[in-house]
């Protein structure tokens, strides 16, 4: 009972332990978990070209 | 002299505009930011937990399903069995490119007979009923092409009987194979087959290439498998168990084994291999490759990223 009491306070908040979900295109299958991580990656490389510069101290 | 003309002519360095860059300082935060996401994703996510398949999990789960892949493994006629190196010498067997075959050229280096190894062994050592005892005595005791015969027998009987219930197999000269497996079904469903197949004689038991040979014989774990989307047609190689997010940076690798020629091919994966190293050579080489070493300059994302330069040099 104690045990079950820690392990549900330790446990995520998410939980992702539950069957995955897939999109089907054609030939092409990925988990939409897979498809979220690859929309972020696009978007950090997006906003690592287009943000500008932090104007430190000191630059010409 | 042309070449000390041509070096004569490269614009000074020190005449280019700098700004200031704090190489420590940019490491510093990205070490923070990495920690605190890793951290913080793995409070909020946690990460898979998938209770481990083991031969006990599988034998208690579909005991039809074991009794079966262990007459193949008595015969001599399940995969593991017929694969060739490095388990065994099956002739014939063996992925290859063109004609260089590669899994023969790496030789037997984890010896396998199945029939010994998964079923004979363990037998033996666990504490024997007297009917094992004779059971095993009778095997050993007859010619190959007898041994062949009775696991031919109760394979096929086994496949007739409904559900593949060993219970309901129509009578037969099976000769001593049903009580060899049962007794198996037995030491596995116990758990001391697990234990009996990574034994190897060390203090630490590490090598768990045995049970998950056998495992991989049957179709309980292929079976888990599909249903978690890993199976080699489904990209599983890029997927993990439940809802998390998988390895999306092998799916190139995973690509070429849903399309022809190599979803249908017996050598996909010596030639995904070759084509792979091929690939990831190409790419090393990317800065020797006319047209393709250009591509940076085609893009301009480089204009982009230092938009406030070019600019300034309108």
């Amino acid at each position: 009972m104690a045990v079950e009491m820690a392990y549900s306070e330790l446990a995520a908040p998410v939980d992702l332990n539950h069957p995955g979900h897939y999109v089907h295109w054609g030939v092409v299958q990925i988990s939409v978990a897979n498809l979220v991580v690859i929309g972020l990656m696009v978007l950090v490389f997006v906003a690592a070209v287009l943000l500008p510069f932090p104007k430190g101290r000191g630059r010409r | 002299m042309s070449r000390r003309t041509r070096r004569a002519a490269e614009p000074d360095p020190a005449a280019f505009p700098t700004r200031p860059y704090d190489l420590l300082k940019e490491f510093t935060i990205a070490l923070v930011a990495v920690a605190v996401l890793t951290a913080g994703l793995a409070a909020l996510f946690s990460s898979p937990d998938e209770q481990p398949i083991t031969l006990a999990t599988w034998s208690a789960a579909t005991p039809n399903d074991f009794t079966a892949t262990a007459v193949t493994e008595l015969g001599g006629t399940s995969t593991t069995a017929q694969y060739g190196p490095p388990y065994n010498h099956t002739p014939g067997a063996g992925q290859k490119i063109g004609p260089v075959g590669l899994q023969r050229a790496a030789g037997v280096r984890i010896p396998v007979d199945t029939a010994e190894d998964f079923v004979l062994r363990p037998l033996r050592q666990a504490p024997e009923p007297a009917e094992v005892s004779a059971a095993l005595t009778a095997w050993t005791a007859a010619p190959a092409d007898r041994q062949q015969a009775w696991t031919s027998a109760y394979s096929d009987a086994l496949g007739k009987a409904p559900d593949g219930d060993p219970a309901k197999v129509e009578p037969g000269d099976y000769g001593p194979v049903p009580v060899l497996t049962s007794r198996l079904l037995a030491l596995a469903q116990a758990g001391a087959l697990d234990g009996q197949l990574l034994a190897q004689g060390r203090f630490y038991q590490t090598d768990y290439t045995r049970p998950m040979l056998f495992l991989n014989d049957g179709t309980y774990l292929a079976d888990q498998a599909r249903a978690q989307h890993l199976a080699g047609d489904q990209w599983g190689m890029m997927n993990e168990t439940g809802n998390y997010p998988g390895q999306a940076w092998l799916w190139l690798y995973t690509f070429w084994y849903q399309i022809d020629p190599f979803k249908t091919s017996k050598n996909a994966d010596a030639l995904i291999w070759a084509l792979m190293a091929v690939l990831s050579l190409a790419f090393v080489l990317v800065p020797f490759i006319p047209g393709v070493r250009s591509i940076p300059r085609w893009t301009k994302v480089y204009r982009l990223i230092w938009r406030q330069h070019y600019r300034g040099q309108r």
